[in-house]
């Protein structure tokens, strides 16, 4: 019998095919993350135009410790999906400031395009509720953008 | 008697081929569903009730953001005031607070400006490391 290969034949067993098999592991795997990280969201969303800042940090603060305050072109204020008048924050956000042990952290979503005096209005509203620490809500703006501007 | 005998040939096993694709199913589901929290901002503190202190004329520098977008400063024991644009305030912060560490820059916009050109100082400010601002409105 003619030696196939010059006499030197494959040894190896291993397949050539892709384990199909763990694809199902791999997909939970990825699955799983995905269930545990994702957060629902409670409220929706005001339509404003964002400001947007080049200084624009994250908030490190749990979810539960932070608090929306939308503020609209023409003052109307939205806390929680529900309007609210400009004397009412501070009742609102006392009870959270108390409750999260000091630890409350107002982001103010506020049109780019609101007058300051309503602003100003609700920053009143939220000293007299207690509440110290504000986060202007801001989109990141990139030193390109600034510069075409 | 006839021998009753199980004909079928069905498997008894759950089919485990299609097991990645309801995984896969579901995976897709999550990765559009997902929403990615977005808080984030320039974040302050604001001065605690009964917290107000004297703070001397030579440590401030005053900052009236306009409703024309426009930023007057001058410093507190100065006339002088000059008019800039708002991303020009980080360099002039740094030069200011150069010369005075313990300068507090006292924001002071017009009620009926926008609130994107405080935001646009604010940033100015953090940007050059600015620690102690104050934000005020100014009188209409």
């Amino acid at each position: 019998m003619p030696l196939r290969n010059g006499g030197f034949e494959r040894k190896s067993k291993a397949s050539d095919q892709i384990p199909s098999s763990s694809l199902a592991d791999i997909a939970f795997l990825l699955l799983i993350f995905f269930m545990v990280t994702t957060v629902f969201r409670q409220e929706r969303e005001r339509p404003i135009e964002w400001p947007s800042a080049e200084a624009t940090e994250q908030i490190d603060e749990n979810r539960q410790n932070i608090m929306y305050i939308w503020v609209e072109q023409d003052g109307g204020i939205f806390i929680n999906d529900q309007p609210v008048s400009m004397d009412q924050v501070s009742s609102l956000v006392a009870p959270a400031w108390i409750e999260s042990q000091r630890r409350l952290r107002i982001s103010l979503r506020a049109d780019a395009r609101a007058p300051y005096r309503f602003i100003d209005g609700v920053m009143e509203e939220i000293k007299a509720g207690g509440a110290i620490y504000v986060v202007f809500a801001t989109d990141l703006e990139r030193r390109m953008a600034r510069e075409r501007r | 008697m006839a021998i009753l005998k199980k004909k079928t040939k069905v498997s008894d096993e759950i089919p485990s081929s299609s097991m990645a694709d309801i995984a896969f199913l579901l995976l897709i589901f999550f990765l559009v569903t997902t929403v990615f929290p977005k808080d984030q901002g320039l974040q302050i503190v604001l001065p605690e009730a009964q917290e107000e202190v004297e703070v001397s004329q030579r440590n401030i520098l005053h900052i009236n953001v306009g409703t024309d977008g426009l930023v007057r400063y001058r410093r507190g024991d100065s006339e002088n005031e000059f008019t800039v644009r708002p991303p020009e305030m980080e360099d002039i912060w740094r030069m200011e607070v150069a010369q005075n560490e313990n300068l507090i820059a006292g924001v002071r916009t017009h009620p009926e400006a926008q609130h994107r050109y405080m935001v646009q100082v604010l940033d100015a400010l953090q940007m050059a490391g600015a620690q102690r601002i104050s934000l005020q409105m100014g009188e209409g």
